[in-house]
C-alpha cells in the first residue's frame, strides 16, 4: 500500500480504467446516498474533480471487525474498491498488505506528511486499566496508539458501537477499563457512527460526505450524524400501524407473530434506537431484524448490552444485590408504604385500646396532665 | 415535649364556625384535583403503554388502542403541566398556607420543627397541629413535585424524540445522553412513577389519618377550602408575602 499522493479521485478513477460515463454515474449514487437533490450533482463532480483524495488511518483497538466487514459490502456509493480509490487509506491493518514495521512507518509518515489533514478512522476502543495492556498494536498499548494517531488528525470517525459508546467491552462490569474514543479524545471533532457493524452504505456515506464537502456532516447531541440516525427505527417502522392499533406478539411463533404484528412486547429497541435500519436495510436492502420477525437489540444505543435481557421490554435494574425490572421494584416499594402505614394503623389502635382501658383509674390524672 | 400534651377537646367557648379558617384557596384545591387525576390518568395509561395486555384481533386500521392510550398520557401530561404551573404561581401570590411547610433546611429552626414533628406523629396526643402543611408534608411535597418535575423532563425527551429538533427536543432533549440513552431514559421514567405512587399512598394515609385523630377537617378542607383550628395550632410562617 502505497502513501497518498495529490491524485484526485477522479485521476485515481482513470488510472483503474473507469470511464467518465461510470465517473458521473458513481457522482450520482453518492449524491443520491447522501439525500442530495440532482442540482448537486454538479458539485460533487467538481469536488471528485479537484480535491486530493484525504488521507485516511483506520485503526483497529478492541473489537471485532464487523465494521470493516460491514463496510467492504457497500453496496451504494458503488462498490467497495472505488471508495477505497476516493479516500487514500493509508493504513489499515485488516485490509493492508504490508506488515510489520513497514506499515507503522506508513503511519507515522502519514502523521508527519499530512499533519492536521488526514482523517482519523477508529473502530474499536481502547482499555484504559493497567496502562492500557490489555489491546497492544505493533508492541504499543492502543491507547497510546489512538492518543499519538489522533493528535494531528483533522477529524475523527468513531466506527460502531464499540468506538462511539463502549459496546460490549465497556459493557458492565468492564474488566479491561474500555472507553469510546470520545471519552479519551478531546478537542478534535469526532463524528460517531454507532451500530454493531454499523450499516455498510451510512459508513460510506459518511466518507462520501466529509469527501464531497469538505466538511463534516451535521452531528446531533450524541455526535452522530443527522442524516442516518435523525430518526428512531419505531418511526419508520412498517409494523408501526400495529404498534398504534395495540397488536402484539406475544410469544414466539404465535398467531400475532405470524401475522407479523408488532415485537414491541418481545423487547424490541425500536422506540429507543436511533438508526436508518428501518429506511436504508442491510445487506444491500434486503431486510433488517424487524424484517425477519426479531426485535430490534438497539445496538447503535449506548449501553445496550447492559440494557438486557433483549427480549424482555423493561430490563433489569442493577440494585445491588438485587435483580429486578421498574415494576418489580415499584410493587415492592408500595407494599412496603401499605405495610408501614399498616403498622402504623394497628399501633395507633393498640394505644387507643391501651388508653381506653386505663381511662376510669386515670380519669382524675388526665385532669392533671393539662398544665 | 411540652406541646405534646395538649389536651385533646377543644376550649367549649370555642364553636366549630368560629374554628374555622379558609386555607385552601380556590387554585390550590383546583390544581391538588387536576394533579390528583392527571396523575392516575398517567399513571394507569403509562403501565399500559409499558405492557399493553389488551391484543385487538382482526385489521390494524379497525383499531387505535395504543394510540389512544399514548394520546391519553400526552393529554393527561399537559395537564399536570398545567396543574403544577398554577400551583407554583399561587405559591407566589397566595395566602401564606399556600407557602405553609417550605423546608428551609438552612435554618436551624426547621430541623427543630421536623423533629418536633416526627415526635408528634409516633404520639397520640394531640401536640401542636400546623394550620397549614406540616414540616414533614412539606418535605413530601417538594420530593413530590421534585419527581414530577423528573416525570415531566423525561417524559417530553421522550415525547420529543419522534420529531428531533422540535421544541421538546430542544429543550429537554438534553437528558437522553444524560441518562446513558433512550432506553434508560424509559425505565427512569417508569421507576419513578412507581415512586409517586408511593408517595400517593403515604399522602392518603396522612390525610386520613390526621383527620380522624385531630379532627381538623382535613380531606373536607381540599374540597371546600376551609380547616378546623385550635388555639395554640401553629399558624403558617409570613415569609414571602
Amino acid at each position: 500500500m502505497e502513501p497518498s499522493d495529490q491524485f484526485t479521485t477522479y485521476q485515481v478513477l482513470q488510472r483503474h480504467g473507469v470511464d467518465r460515463r461510470d465517473f458521473l454515474k458513481f457522482c450520482t449514487q453518492s449524491a443520491a446516498a447522501l439525500g442530495l437533490s440532482a442540482a448537486f450533482v454538479p458539485k460533487v463532480v467538481a469536488a471528485m474533480e479537484t480535491k486530493p483524495r484525504i488521507p485516511v488511518l483506520w485503526l483497529h483497538g478492541l473489537e471485532c471487525t464487523c465494521c470493516s466487514e460491514s463496510f467492504i459490502r457497500s453496496s451504494h456509493p458503488i462498490a467497495q474498491d472505488i471508495l477505497l480509490n476516493m479516500v487514500s487509506l493509508d493504513y489499515d491493518d485488516t485490509l493492508q498488505a504490508a506488515a510489520g514495521f513497514q506499515v507503522e512507518e506508513i503511519r507515522h509518515k502519514i502523521m508527519k506528511d499530512y499533519k492536521g489533514q488526514y482523517l482519523l478512522a477508529v473502530e474499536g476502543n481502547a482499555p484504559t486499566k493497567d496502562g492500557g495492556v490489555y489491546c497492544t498494536v505493533g508492541g504499543e498499548s492502543f491507547l497510546k496508539v489512538l492518543q499519538e494517531t489522533a493528535a494531528d488528525a483533522k477529524a475523527i470517525v468513531a466506527w460502531g458501537s464499540c468506538a462511539s459508546n463502549g459496546c460490549i467491552q465497556a459493557a458492565r462490569p468492564n474488566p479491561t477499563g474500555a472507553m469510546p474514543v470520545r471519552k479519551l479524545i478531546t478537542g478534535k471533532p469526532i463524528i460517531n457512527v454507532p451500530g454493531c457493524p454499523p450499516i455498510a452504505e451510512v459508513m460510506t456515506g459518511v466518507l462520501t460526505y466529509i469527501l464531497t464537502f469538505d466538511a463534516l456532516p451535521e452531528l446531533d447531541r450524541q455526535g452522530r450524524p443527522k442524516m442516518f440516525y435523525g430518526q428512531r427505527l419505531h418511526d419508520k417502522c412498517y409494523r408501526r400501524a400495529f404498534f398504534d392499533s395495540g397488536q402484539f406478539v406475544e410469544a414466539w411463533d404465535d398467531e400475532g407473530a405470524r401475522k407479523g404484528w408488532c415485537l414491541y412486547k418481545m423487547g424490541c429497541r425500536g422506540p429507543t434506537t436511533f438508526n436508518s435500519c428501518s429506511t436504508f436495510k442491510w445487506n444491500c436492502g434486503q431486510g433488517w431484524p424487524v424484517n425477519s420477525g426479531n426485535p430490534c437489540i438497539g445496538c447503535a444505543e449506548d449501553n445496550f448490552w447492559d440494557n438486557g435481557p433483549f427480549y424482555q421490554r423493561l430490563s433489569n435494574v442493577v440494585v445491588p444485590g438485587i435483580d429486578s425490572t421498574p415494576d418489580q421494584i415499584g410493587k415492592t416499594l408500595t407494599v412496603i408504604a401499605g405495610v408501614g402505614v399498616g403498622a402504623h394503623l394497628i399501633t395507633m389502635a393498640a394505644r387507643k385500646q391501651a388508653s381506653k382501658l386505663k381511662t376510669p383509674e386515670d380519669g382524675a390524672g388526665q385532669a392533671g396532665e393539662k398544665e | 415535649m411540652a406541646t405534646i400534651a395538649q389536651p385533646n377537646a377543644p376550649p367549649a367557648n370555642l364553636d366549630p364556625i368560629e374554628r374555622r379558617r379558609y386555607v385552601w384557596e380556590f387554585p390550590v384545591r383546583l390544581s391538588h384535583w387536576v394533579n390528583a387525576i392527571a396523575i392516575g390518568v398517567l399513571f394507569l395509561t403509562g403501565l399500559f403503554i409499558a405492557s399493553p395486555v389488551a391484543a385487538p384481533n382482526g385489521e390494524a386500521y379497525n383499531h387505535f388502542l395504543m394510540g389512544k392510550m399514548r394520546l391519553l398520557h400526552f393529554a393527561f401530561a399537559y395537564a399536570l403541566v398545567v396543574g403544577i404551573a398554577i400551583r407554583v404561581y399561587w405559591f407566589f401570590v397566595g395566602n401564606n398556607y399556600a407557602r405553609s411547610g417550605f423546608p428551609f433546611f438552612w435554618r436551624r429552626s426547621w430541623y427543630k420543627a421536623v423533629f418536633g414533628q416526627v415526635v408528634e406523629y409516633t404520639h397520640l396526643e394531640r401536640g401542636h397541629i400546623n394550620i397549614g402543611h406540616n414540616s414533614l408534608a412539606g418535605i413530601s411535597y417538594v420530593a413530590f413535585f421534585a419527581m414530577c418535575g423528573f416525570e415531566g423532563v423525561t417524559g417530553f425527551a421522550l415525547y420529543g424524540e419522534s420529531n428531533p429538533g422540535g421544541f421538546w427536543d430542544k429543550l429537554v432533549g438534553w437528558t437522553t445522553p444524560l441518562l446513558g440513552g433512550s432506553f434508560r431514559v424509559h425505565m427512569w421514567h417508569h421507576l419513578v412513577a412507581w415512586l409517586i405512587v408511593v408517595f400517593v399512598v403515604l399522602h392518603l394515609y396522612i390525610a386520613i389519618y390526621d383527620s380522624v385523630l385531630y379532627k381538623n377537617g382535613i380531606v373536607d378542607s381540599i374540597i371546600a377550602g376551609p380547616k378546623f383550628y385550635e388555639p395554640g395550632d401553629h399558624d403558617a410562617d409570613k415569609w414571602i408575602s
